[in-house]
């Protein structure tokens, strides 16, 4: 457990230094201010861009409070996980070949510990930046247009929060499995894609996906109660992260062992 | 020009300026950092233009593509 701390504040500081932990925060507050910001202004900012007749202008409501919190969400699904898997695509790829895993891994230090501690790291950051970018949406929702109840905004963010972790580890998983990042980004943001496209097609066959979780958050916000089968498919995705998790560090054992033996 | 300044003053510009001074700091970041980092992929006067003219676009990209972490 101890030698686990010492990996896991070895990835937080290496964060710190290369300003991971400044600059992923800095992007979500930004991305969690501007949504409520340009939503409140839209109707203004169309008529004097848009050249839009003046009956059309009327008819833009400005959205309600769940809605702008649902937009916000949509907007750290596309631009904050392109922002992780980009700034997370080399979590173990950059070691590999800056030769800094060798010298860890020389070391009596198990290989579930050295990937679980990077994985508990990007995690945290993920988690933290969501946090802070989307208290700022809920403020500035709460003070443009209505407040939205605490309790909605808490249970809706833990359950989008569990979606993030989704893609966190499946970035763990591709970066174990390839040596290129370009592989790891692509593949990460496709199957995110792919399932989240999936789930919104056929809400029915995949009522147990990861990706049903952000259309949970949205309902949650809304009326306070998740859409149908929100238990299951939160308990799947939590099945699926462990045993993602589980296949990295077999995977990366075999790896390891194989390459260092031949 | 008038219709410009009258917009500028329907603004409420307690909302627009933490956007501004968050894109600021951002820009502040990257932009020292590239400065005293001297290795970034490329050329680092390209990416010194790419941070202030690009805003928000240019930290993230310089972050994730132009800082060499060896």
């Amino acid at each position: 457990m101890r030698q686990w701390f010492i990996l896991f504040k070895k990835e937080c500081l290496e964060s710190v230094r290369n300003f991971k932990w400044l600059w992923i925060p800095i992007v979500f507050i930004l991305f969690g201010i501007m949504q409520p910001v340009t939503s409140y202004y839209l109707p203004q900012i169309l008529e004097s861009f848009g050249g839009l007749p003046e009956e059309a202008l009327f008819d833009i409501p400005v959205p309600s409070g769940p809605q702008i919190l649902a937009e916000t969400l949509g907007q750290f699904s596309q631009i904050g996980y392109l922002v992780l898997v980009l700034a997370f695509m080399g979590v173990i790829a950059e070691e590999k070949n800056s030769g800094t895993q060798l010298m860890i891994l020389v070391k009596p230090v198990s290989y579930g510990a050295y990937l679980t501690a990077k994985w508990a790291h990007m995690s945290l950051l993920a988690v933290t930046s969501f946090i802070l970018g989307f208290s700022f949406a809920v403020y500035y929702t709460h003070v443009l247009i209505e407040s939205v109840p605490a309790a909605h905004v808490i249970k809706g963010a833990v359950v989008y929060i569990l979606g993030m972790l989704f893609v966190m580890t499946l970035i763990l998983l591709f970066s174990t499995l390839f040596n290129s990042r370009a592989a790891v980004a692509f593949l990460t943001l496709g199957l995110t894609i792919v399932v989240s496209l999936l789930s919104s097609l056929m809400p029915n066959t995949m009522r147990w996906s990861p990706g049903m979780l952000s259309s949970h958050a949205y309902s949650i916000f809304g009326t306070g109660e998740g859409g149908e089968a929100m238990w299951l498919s939160i308990a799947c995705t939590l099945l699926i992260i462990s045993v993602m998790v589980g296949i990295a560090v077999y995977i990366f054992r075999n790896k390891e062992t194989a390459s260092h033996s031949s | 020009m008038e219709e410009v300044t009258e917009m500028l003053s329907e603004v409420n510009w307690s909302l627009i300026v933490p956007i501004l001074i968050i894109q600021f700091v951002l820009m502040v970041i990257a932009f020292v950092d590239c400065f005293r980092h001297n290795r970034t992929n490329g050329p680092q006067w390209v990416w010194i233009l790419v941070i202030v003219f690009f805003q928000v676009i240019g930290p993230i990209l310089y972050f994730i593509f132009g800082r060499r972490n060896d």
